[in-house]
């Protein structure tokens, strides 16, 4: 029952977000629809790290600065297409995670979170300084739409539709790598990175591997933001956006990709349902950063998986009597 | 050139004292703490409110500092880490993160988004030392941060609260065998870590302003320092917190202000890269 039941949603939402152009109002929430995939890029490539390999990670915000820089330059100040630029940003920002990755991730503990951290710093502030090459503080503008043969991208409806690809591609990767032996070891290295080495399972891959996802993941979401957004700015890329996808990651719930997409689709519209608190809505969202650890760690897909469990929990003890074998599936947990 | 060194050396107390209380939680309950910054803010705006409204001298409004840093780092501990005691330390560190992100927005609320700043609390003249001008402020700074470490040298070493301190960052379980209250231990770092983040975010006040986003930048360059004296190590931190202050503000002057932050991060993916266990500390090892 519960296979046909999924697959029946997933269709019913692929109808929904392929035909949501239709159904808005306005381009700005199809702007908003544009923002929620490229962040949920950003969160998925964070699940890879954090979600699936247990490593906390601040260099989101690093890989989406580069992949936004390198796409920019590239089609504004060589004039070369979006493809090239889109190529360009994520082979760039992988093997960032390649240089970033070798010496952090060695260490164990808040290591990588630290050198992770200084990344992304370096990559702002490299953004502000290095005039030549990124235009400094003023940052680049003029980003033209991408194109296939003759058709452009430039509004926010025919955006949408490249988005959405990469957003499903982002999904469709995620849950392939879930089931794949890579994931599995990735998994391993979350419970225990000492016992998943003892077991035989080369932990310094696993986890660069699942860093170097993150990177080109965030890379494409950058690629994909500087056209969208037509200017970019280091500001942009500051510690926070490192946060909110940690945060929309951490609410849907870590390590499950139907968490990764209800968290970010969350996160993005909150402060929009939210308006009325106006200048309180950051401190309301720091508090709720506290409370969501306190209360709901493991997102609300772990809430809804601990339900599931409890329930038929019961139902097991009700059935008693009867030589049921009700197996409980607890082969996701999340950290 | 001196008068680079006393800069570097007055930025790199401040580093000291903010990294040192980083590490005291760190060492307590092996989480990094994210509002260790905004701790510092909460501790300037203690100060200004006592000085600016309540007109006290700087040793009435330190009095002041202490108490409201102790309050705030409690209050800090029962609602950030308390409830997460049991489960993994990441869920503590993003908490944090979380209530720092409250604070700073709190701060901006109540006090409004524009910087804050006070006279130097002993004048602006220069005193001169052995035939050098240096800023009243830089001795200050100086002197009170060698005072503040040489009391928790002594609480740490002479008492027994102390102690038992140490027993519980040494090993916690260990420790509630031994008839320690752990978890009012750790209470008490985070009280003593606010404390000393505020001090400093006090005494940066005149030279530095106090405003909602200040603790970010400060902090940052706490942690390279406790990066680069060795993770863990105290005396680690304080070093390293001085040498990124001199770091810096060589760096500035030197080569360019520009690439300032940009050179102090290179340095810590360096020392990431070279030496991760840092200046003090045993090579890394894991707990089972």
């Amino acid at each position: 029952m519960a296979r046909t039941w999924r697959i029946t949603l997933a269709a019913a939402g692929l109808i929904l977000v392929l035909s949501l152009p239709a159904l808005v109002e306005s381009s700005y929430q199809l702007r908003l629809a544009n923002v929620i995939g490229i962040y949920l890029l950003l969160v998925l490539g964070l699940n890879f790290i954090l979600g699936y390999a247990g490593q906390l990670s601040f260099a989101q915000v690093g890989f989406f600065g580069i992949g936004s820089y390198a796409a920019a330059i590239l089609t504004t100040d060589h004039g070369l297409s979006f493809w090239i630029g889109l190529l360009a940003a994520a082979a760039v920002s992988g093997l960032s995670a390649l240089l970033i990755g070798i010496p952090t991730l060695k260490l164990r503990g808040h290591y990588f979170a630290f050198g992770t951290f200084a990344f992304g710093e370096v990559v702002r502030l490299l953004a502000v300084n290095w005039d030549t090459l990124t235009h400094g503080a003023s940052g680049l503008s003029g980003i033209p739409a991408p194109a296939i043969g003759g058709f452009r991208f430039d509004t926010d409806a025919s955006f949408y539709y490249l988005v959405v690809f990469f957003a499903l591609l982002g999904i469709a990767v995620s849950a392939r790598v879930e089931r794949s032996k890579i994931g599995r070891a990735m998994f391993a290295i979350r419970e225990s990175e000492l016992a998943a080495e003892a077991m035989g399972i080369r932990t310094r891959q696993s986890k660069q591997t699942a860093f170097t996802l993150s990177a080109v993941f965030a890379g494409i979401a950058g690629a994909l933001y500087a056209p969208l957004n037509t200017v970019i700015s280091p500001d942009v890329f500051s510690f926070d956006v490192s946060v909110v996808v940690l945060v929309s990651l951490l609410l849907g719930g870590s390590g499950i990709i139907t968490g990764a997409v209800l968290g970010t689709v969350l996160i993005v519209l909150l402060p929009e349902w939210l308006r009325f608190l106006d200048q309180y809505y950051m401190m309301i969202y720091g508090a709720g950063v506290v409370l969501l650890m306190v209360f709901m760690p493991q997102g609300l897909m772990g809430l809804m998986e601990n339900l599931r469990v409890r329930r038929a929990r019961a139902h097991a003890a009700r059935a008693e009597a009867a030589p049921a074998g009700v197996g409980e599936r607890t082969d996701r947990v999340a950290p | 050139m001196y008068q680079l060194v006393v800069n570097g050396l007055t930025m790199g107390c401040i580093y000291a004292l903010i990294a040192f209380g980083f590490i005291l939680i760190y060492n307590a309950v092996g989480a990094v703490n994210f509002a260790q910054g905004d701790l510092v803010m909460v501790g300037s705006y203690f100060g200004v409110l006592a000085v600016g409204l309540f007109g006290l001298d700087p040793f009435g409004a330190m009095v002041v500092v202490i108490a409201g840093s102790a309050a705030a780092g409690y209050v800090f501990q029962r609602l950030a880490y308390y409830p997460l005691r049991d489960g993994p330390t990441i869920n503590v560190v993003i908490s944090c993160l979380g209530a720092g992100i409250f604070l700073r927005n709190a701060a901006q609320n109540v006090a409004g988004p524009e910087p804050y700043t006070m006279k130097p609390f002993f004048g602006a003249e220069l005193v001169e030392l052995s035939g050098l001008a240096i800023p009243s402020q830089s001795i200050f700074v100086v002197v009170l941060t060698v005072i503040l470490f040489a009391v928790q040298y002594w609480f740490f070493f002479r008492t027994s609260l102390g102690r038992m301190l140490r027993a519980t960052a040494n090993d916690k379980y260990a420790a509630r065998l031994a008839g320690i209250p752990v978890r009012r231990m750790i209470a008490l770092a985070f009280v003593i870590s606010s404390v000393m983040a505020g001090m400093a975010g006090f005494v940066l006040v005149p030279i530095f302003l106090a405003s909602p986003n200040m603790g970010f930048g400060l902090v940052v360059k706490a942690w390279i320092g406790v990066v680069i004296g060795g993770f863990g190590s105290v005396p680690g931190a304080i070093v390293g917190g001085i040498l990124v202050g001199l770091l810096e503000t060589f760096t500035a002057s030197l080569i360019s202000s520009d690439y300032k932050d940009v050179i102090t991060m290179l340095v810590l993916l360096a020392v990431l890269f070279l030496r991760p266990q840092g200046i003090f500390s045993e090579p890394v090892q894991e707990k089972v």
